[in-house]
This record gives structure tokens, C-alpha cells and sequence, in this order.
């Protein structure tokens, strides 16, 4: 398929950027500090590996997405690469989807290298238990920052890098805060009770990816979590590369 | 001389800008198959037109006037203008790369709003850019696969278009460290990597040195003889002249003229050019004085004749007042004249209008 | 025929190896200057308490959205903080104003975090001399777990050892609750039998302090267990079980 073509060359050049090797260099390094700093737990050091490593897989991640991915299609645009694709028999909406799909994989493939790595250090302290739950853990991450850009493609798409930066971070705290945007609804009056129910059901459901406090002590979750997370991820990010189809297709290319 | 204006020219259009029956050129393309106005045309391009519209201020700029034009299988075609003309404008819409504001167009008679229109075409922008990270290779094989060639015939053809364009020792070489005239001619390959029929070229010999711009014009003139149809804009117009089967000549957004470079250049006064030795006091025959302008230059005297059918009778005159004869020189206006006076009549100056490309 | 240039000297490099130097140079020196003046600053201006930072920190509830997401790992950091403000106290002043609130963060970010509750709750009991703080640290703790056995052991354990008297009754509570709950020690029921009973306070008291000692990964813990077990030992080598109970029963004033 055509996406493919494009996924695979985005992939290919974002591996080959130095920011995604120094993402990984740093999330390594990080892992080393845990081990540095758990005599410093008091006994909490096996917690302190596990909860630190999944959070930076998650803010790295996220990093990536904000400094590569919402330059991802703009950059191509400012440098004027994009005529070259555009020009063939290649339909817009495929190459947004190309474009996505090549950064998440290039995503997933960091996180499955830090997750590894993080995987290895608890085995060699006596833990490969912790296997499953770091592997689901990662994996909702991945989900989490699958959705994520995808809103980073569509601003990207549409407006500058800085500019879709400051966007995908904003869509990102309030997919954090939806749970407390809901809380805060149901204590307004109707009126502004349902625009901000509204908001909040815009706001990507990034709770839904967090299973951070499970991994901590080890456990699994469920079938159905799992795949109401994979469910969600798919129809967001369909949503919102739809909506980045249609603005792009009358775009000009001056 | 606007194009409705000359019923005889080619691609002259009624009122409704609809082509009338394509006459014989003055200049035939030299025989070659594929030629031919009879199939239907490569492109066809009725009542096209862009303008922009300001987001806030509502204001619209005009950069293309309602534009019609046919290019004919296996031709050349020049697109000149100068810059802010609306050349790439006009490349562009036909690539998908603008949206047009009016008017519809085919590409080897399929309508350029669906994709499959550019299956069989290659376009080469204007001054190209690229993936740093890719290498040759890696690049025209991916935009050959783009372009529907199959992985290994996509390889295969890479590696081929890449030592074609004089850049088959640097495959595995980024395209951060190619130099312009590298890059450019990456861009060509990456047009005629996967066979298209029809090549649309943006300033192809930009940023080309003397060689790359022979190398150029070879590739085309090949793709000609392999009956590809290549239109093509440029501001080195000896190369247009030396190439182009036809030349549409573009201004303000309005298509000026549409004629053979032969017509466009037969139609001119012709003259001739006799320089006589200088120094010598001698007055034109009244009889040929309406006829003959003087110039003093150096150590000779230039007499341009504007009939060159009374070129005998200038001569015998000479001989007979025994003035020496240096030169006789038949002077054909170029395509550069012809086009600078074309722009200067439609008092068009580039750089006093902003006009978006 | 090859060539070989000859080098000779450039005026244009000269010039810019003297400016690298300079600059070199004055970087060395304003560096120097700074580390100098920021040493003497340190020396001689009044210097802030340390880890007092925390008493700014929010409330668990407030600091929570501000975690976005990674409540566990601002847990551990906060952790982190709250061993480094204990051990820095108790070293100096035996004051430990601000541990009911970061512990309270703490707790509130991961309830899942037991082991600084039951430490926290210790210190404050033992050390901070602030026992209804410490209950309320375990309280607050079981309602947001009320499925740990480990925590209802902890919570009997904090009322047999409470300073000023032990609380048979409602230690035995806690170590039944702890025998039904999943994650409570296999002796949780024969402590509770044994409080009930209201017998061999030393002895039980003696094997729990054992327990914490044996297993606690926390090193504070495990030296307010050994300070315990030695009084213990000591009151029953002479019999003078007063020495251990006084411990136990006498309320301990201190002055803040």
C-alpha cells in the first residue's frame, strides 16, 4: 500500500536523526541513575526503577512527538520536499497517513528498546516477573503516544511547528485533566456543564493509557482494558487524521 | 499579438476559448513519430484560472488569467514568462500542487482532480529538495515505487537513472553533501525514473553549470526521440529556441502567444546586414535610403537593409562607387528579442510587480 | 610534478588563534571569579533550612493534575525527598514539622505506596513523639486501601508500640483484620490471640520488633527496632519490666 511506502521512508529518516539516538542514549542513562539513587529509597529501589523507566519511555516519547512530529509535515512544506511526493500519483490523505504511521513505529521502536532495556535491569535484580506488566505498561504508552501524534500530524499539517507544538502540548494537559474537566463539569450549571463535557470529550482520554501504578507493583491488567485502549487509540486517531485529510486536500502549495 | 487575434496560428482559440482545428505549424517537428495533433493531446488546459483570496482582508490577487492550451503528444513545449508570470502556476495545477480557481484540465486525458492523472507523468520543480538523510539511490527508488514501479524494477531503475545523470559513483553517498547542480540533476532523474510519457520540467537547467545544461537538453532531446511529450519553463531561452517545437509566451497571468519557434521568428521583418569598409564619405542612393539605416562603428560601416530581396541592387551600387565590401550577414531576430519585445509591449517589468509564482 | 606548499606563516590565522586564546583566557578567569564569590556567598550569607522547601509544596489533592499522569514516579521523588528531610532532622533536631505533610502527598499521589506510610507513621510515633498524626497517616492510608493486610498489620503494630500506653484492644482488632486480608503476615492471627489474651506483652512485643528488624528493607526502621529490642531485653534480663513498659506507657514530652 502507498502509506507504507511513505511510512517506511519517515521512519527511515527520523531513525536517522540524531534526536531519536540521543532520546535513547538519555532514557538509558536515566535507567543507570535509578540504580544510582535507590540506596537513597530505603528499600524502595526495585519501585523507584520501575515507576521512573516507565515515565520517561512516556516523556521522552513525548518529546519526540513534540520536536519531530509536529515538524513532520510542515518541515517538508518549508523545504518545499513535499512537491516531489504530492506530484505523483500518492492521494494527500494517504501521505498524512504514511507520515503518522512512520513516526509511530519510529516511537514504538524506542520504546520497545527502553522497555527492553528496563525489562533486563529488573531480571538481573531477581524480578523478570515484572515482564508482563512492563509489556502492557509499554504498550499503552505506545497507544498514548500513538494519539497524540496524530494530533501532532494534523496541526503539523495545518499550521508552523511552533504553533502545532504549543497546540499538541495543550491537547496533551487536557487529555490528562479530562477526568478532573468532567468533575468540574458536573458543578457548573447546565449550560456551561455541557460545553466543558464537550471539551473534555474532545480532549484525547490519555488516563485510559495509564497503567503506570499497576506496573509499579507488578501487576497485570485486564483483556478488556487492553483492548477498549486499542479500540480508542484506532477510532481517535482515524478521527483525527480524517479531520487532518480534509483540511489538507485544498491546501496549495505555493 | 494576442492568440484570438491570428486565426491562423497554432492553437488559436474561438471565443469561448476553444481551440479551433490545429493547423499545420510553419515549422514541422522534423518528422518524428508521435507527433502528431491528431491523437488527443497530452495536455489540455481550458479556461484555467487562479486567483488568491486574503484570509482577512478579502483582497484577491489575480495570478492566472483564464488560460487554454493544448500540448500535443510527443512535442516539446517551451512555457516562458517572466518571473511572477505565472508559469509555475500554471506547472503546478497540472501537478496537484494548486488548487485552480476555475477551468479544468487533463493529463493524457485524464482530469488532473484525480490522482491517476500523474501516474504517467514526471515533474521536476523548481529548484528541488530532498531528504538529507536519503542517499540517491534510496530516494529515486522510493519515488519510483511512489510512482507504481515495483520494488526490484524500482531498485533496478535507480541505480540506472542515477549513472545516467552522471551520479552513479555517489550511491551511497547523502543527498546533505550533493551540490545544487547534483541535486538538480537528481531531480530530473527522479522525473524520468519510472518511464513517464509526459515530463513537466520547472527551470530544468537551473542551477546548471555549461555542461550539466548540454546534459540536460541530451536528456530531453532523448526523451523526445522516445516520444515522451516534454513541456518544460525556462528562463535560458537559446535553449528553448534550440529545443521547443512550440513556445507559449506568458505575462500577467494572460497567455500571449502560442506559436512554433520557427513562426515566431519567420514572422519577423527579416534583414541583412552588409559592412563596407569605413572611413568612407559616401551617401545612400535616394532610391535606397528608406531602406537602409548606416552605422559607424569602428573601422567599418554597417548598412542594414530591411528588404534583403534588394540586397542585389545595394551591392551593385557599392561596386560601383567602389566602396569595399567586408561582410554581408542575414539577421534574424532571436526568441530573447522576440520575447523582450513582447514583454515590453504588454509594458510588463518584473520587478516592479509582486505577483505569487 | 607534485608541488609541496611550503607553509607559511598567516597573518588571518595568527590573529584568530590570539583572539581563541583571549577568550580562552577571560573564560578561565570570570569562571574562577564566580566560583570564588559563590563559595564566599555560601560562607557568609544566612543559610536556608534545609528540605524546608517542602512546607511550600501543595496538598496531595492539588499536586495530583500537576503529575500529568505520572503520580507513581512524582511519589517516588517525593520519596526520595521525604528519607533525605527525616535523616537531615534527625541528626540535628529531632523536629519533624513538615513529615505528616509530605507524607500525606505522598500517600495521597500513590496509595498504593505502603512502605513510606508505615514508615512515616513509625517516625512520627516513635520519634516525632506525635502519635495521633501518625494514626491518622494509617487511617488515611486503609481507607484508601482497605484491602491490605500489610497495612492493618502495620496499624495494630502502631497501637501495640504507642508511646504513652499500648492499646491492646485495638491492636487486636487490627492484627484479626490483617490475619483475613491478603498481604497480611501468617502471625497476624496469633497476635491478635495474644493481645487479646493481654499477656506476654514483652514477649509479643519482643517477637514483633524481631519481625521489623528481619525484614524491613528500611534501615531507620530497622534501628528504632533495635533500640526497642535492646530496652526489652534489658527489662526482662533484670526484671524490671518497668524499664520496657515506662517505654511504652510513659508518655515522652518533648520540647518543640
Amino acid at each position: 500500500m502507498i502509506a507504507l511506502l511513505v511510512a517506511r521512508n519517515t521512519f527511515r529518516e527520523v531513525v536517522r536523526d540524531r534526536v531519536l539516538l540521543g532520546i535513547v542514549v538519555g532514557g538509558l542513562l536515566l535507567l543507570g541513575v535509578t540504580r544510582l539513587a535507590s540506596p537513597l529509597a530505603m528499600g524502595e529501589g526495585l519501585r523507584l526503577t520501575v515507576d521512573l523507566g516507565l515515565s520517561s519511555i512516556s516523556w521522552l516519547g513525548l518529546l519526540v512527538v513534540l520536536t519531530v512530529g509536529t515538524a513532520l509535515v510542515s518541515k517538508e512544506i518549508d523545504r518545499r520536499t513535499i512537491f516531489n511526493l504530492l506530484s505523483r500519483p500518492l492521494p494527500r490523505p494517504l501521505y498524512l497517513l504514511g507520515k503518522w504511521l512512520g513516526l509511530t513505529l519510529a516511537l514504538a521502536a524506542v520504546s520497545a528498546i527502553l522497555g527492553t532495556a528496563l525489562w533486563l535491569m529488573l531480571a538481573a535484580l531477581g524480578h523478570a516477573a515484572y515482564a508482563g506488566s512492563i509489556s502492557e505498561a509499554v504498550f499503552l504508552a505506545n497507544l498514548e503516544l500513538a494519539v497524540i501524534n496524530s494530533l501532532a500530524v494534523m496541526f503539523s499539517a495545518l499550521s508552523t511547528p511552533v504553533l502545532s507544538a504549543l497546540y499538541t502540548l495543550g491537547f496533551f494537559l487536557g487529555g490528562q485533566w479530562c477526568d478532573d474537566l468532567r468533575r468540574f463539569a458536573s458543578h457548573c450549571p447546565p449550560g456551561l456543564r455541557a460545553m466543558i463535557e464537550g471539551a473534555a470529550n474532545v480532549m484525547p482520554n490519555l488516563p485510559l493509557f495509564n497503567m503506570r501504578t499497576l506496573a509499579s507493583g507488578g501487576e497485570l491488567t485486564t483483556w478488556t482494558h487492553l483492548g477498549l485502549a486499542s479500540a480508542y487509540a484506532a477510532l481517535y486517531c482515524a478521527c483525527v487524521l480524517a479531520l487532518a485529510s480534509a483540511a489538507f486536500e485544498s491546501r496549495d502549495f505555493k | 499579438m494576442s492568440m484570438t487575434s491570428n486565426p491562423s496560428a497554432p492553437n488559436a482559440l474561438n471565443a469561448d476559448h476553444q481551440p479551433l482545428a490545429a493547423p499545420a505549424s510553419g515549422r514541422p517537428a522534423a518528422g518524428r513519430p508521435g507527433v502528431t495533433s491528431d491523437s488527443g493531446p497530452a495536455v489540455s488546459i481550458r479556461g484555467i484560472t487562479k486567483h488568491y483570496r486574503h484570509p482577512w482582508t478579502q483582497k484577491v490577487t489575480r495570478g492566472l488569467e483564464p488560460l487554454s492550451l493544448d500540448v500535443h503528444r510527443g512535442e516539446v513545449f517551451g512555457y516562458l514568462g517572466p518571473n511572477g508570470a505565472g508559469k509555475t502556476t500554471t506547472l503546478k495545477i497540472l501537478t496537484g500542487l494548486l488548487k485552480p480557481t476555475a477551468g479544468t484540465a487533463t493529463i493524457l486525458g485524464v482530469p488532473i482532480e484525480r490522482v491517476s492523472s500523474r501516474t504517467r507523468m514526471g515533474f521536476l520543480p523548481e529548484q528541488p529538495y530532498f531528504y538529507d538523510s536519503l542517499t540517491g539511490v534510496e530516494y529515486l527508488e522510493f519515488v519510483a515505487r511512489l510512482s507504481g514501479m515495483p520494488g526490484r524494477e524500482a531498485t533496478r531503475a535507480a541505480r540506472a537513472w542515477l549513472a545516467k545523470v552522471g551520479l552513479g559513483e555517489r550511491e551511497r553517498q547523502a543527498l546533505r553533501k550533493y551540490s545544487k547542480g547534483m541535486l538538480q540533476r537528481l531531480g530530473l532523474a527522479a522525473a524520468m525514473v519510472h518511464e513517464p510519457e509526459l515530463l513537466i520540467l520547472d527551470e530544468p537547467m537551473s542551477g546548471l553549470d555549461p555542461f550539466g545544461r548540454r546534459d540536460v537538453r541530451d536528456l530531453i532531446l532523448e526523451q523526445r526521440e522516445r516520444g515522451t511529450t516534454v513541456l518544460f519553463s525556462s528562463h535560458i531561452l537559446p535553449d528553448v529556441e534550440a529545443l521547443c517545437d512550440r513556445v507559449a509566451i506568458l505575462l500577467e497571468g494572460r497567455l500571449e502567444r502560442v506559436a512554433t519557434v520557427g513562426d515566431l521568428v519567420d514572422g519577423t521583418a527579416p534583414a541583412v546586414e552588409v559592412r563596407v569598409e569605413g572611413g568612407r564619405v559616401f551617401e545612400i542612393p535616394p532610391r535606397l535610403a528608406p531602406v537602409v539605416e548606416r552605422a559607424d562603428a569602428g573601422g567599418s560601416t554597417g548598412l542594414r537593409l530591411r528588404e534583403p530581396e534588394r540586397l542585389q541592387e545595394l551591392l551593385a551600387w557599392l561596386l560601383a562607387e567602389r566602396i569595399a565590401v567586408r561582410g554581408v550577414t542575414p539577421i534574424r531576430p532571436s526568441l530573447e528579442q522576440l520575447f523582450m519585445a513582447a514583454a515590453e509591449k504588454s509594458a510588463f517589468h518584473a520587478q516592479d510587480v509582486r505577483r505569487p509564482a | 610534478m607534485i608541488v609541496r606548499a611550503v607553509p607559511v606563516a598567516s597573518p588571518v590565522r595568527d590573529a584568530i588563534r590570539r583572539r581563541m586564546v583571549v577568550a580562552w583566557a577571560a573564560a578561565v578567569v570570570l569562571g574562577f571569579g564566580a566560583c570564588r564569590l559563590a563559595a564566599h556567598a555560601a560562607a557568609t550569607l544566612p543559610a536556608p533550612a534545609p528540605f524546608e522547601e517542602l512546607a511550600y509544596y501543595p496538598s496531595g489533592r492539588a499536586l495530583e493534575p500537576a503529575t500529568l499522569g505520572h503520580a507513581e514516579s512524582m511519589a517516588d521523588l517525593a520519596w526520595l525527598r521525604a528519607v533525605q528531610y527525616y535523616g537531615e532532622h534527625r541528626i540535628t533536631d529531632l523536629r519533624f514539622s513538615q513529615m505528616r505533610h509530605v507524607f500525606e502527598i505522598l500517600t495521597t499521589l500513590s496509595p498504593s505506596f505502603e512502605s513510606p506510610c508505615i514508615f512515616g507513621a513509625f517516625a512520627l510515633a516513635q520519634e516525632g513523639n506525635d502519635f495521633a498524626a501518625a494514626e491518622q497517616l494509617m487511617l488515611d492510608a486503609l481507607e484508601r486501601r482497605p484491602r491490605s493486610g500489610r497495612l492493618a498489620f502495620e496499624m495494630g503494630f502502631l497501637y501495640f508500640v504507642k508511646p504513652g500506653g499500648r492499646d491492646l484492644r485495638k491492636a487486636a482488632e487490627y492484627f484479626e483484620l490483617a490475619s483475613r486480608l491478603p498481604g497480611g503476615p501468617p502471625s497476624a492471627a496469633r497476635f491478635a490471640a495474644s493481645a487479646r489474651q493481654n499477656s506476654g506483652d514483652l514477649v509479643m512485643a519482643h517477637e514483633l520488633w524481631v519481625q521489623v528488624r528481619a525484614s524491613s528493607p528500611n534501615r531507620y526502621l530497622r534501628e528504632i527496632a533495635e533500640r526497642e529490642l535492646e530496652r526489652i531485653e534489658k527489662a526482662i534480663a533484670t526484671g524490671r519490666q518497668e524499664l520496657a513498659v515506662h517505654r511504652m506507657s510513659r508518655p515522652v514530652v518533648v520540647v518543640r
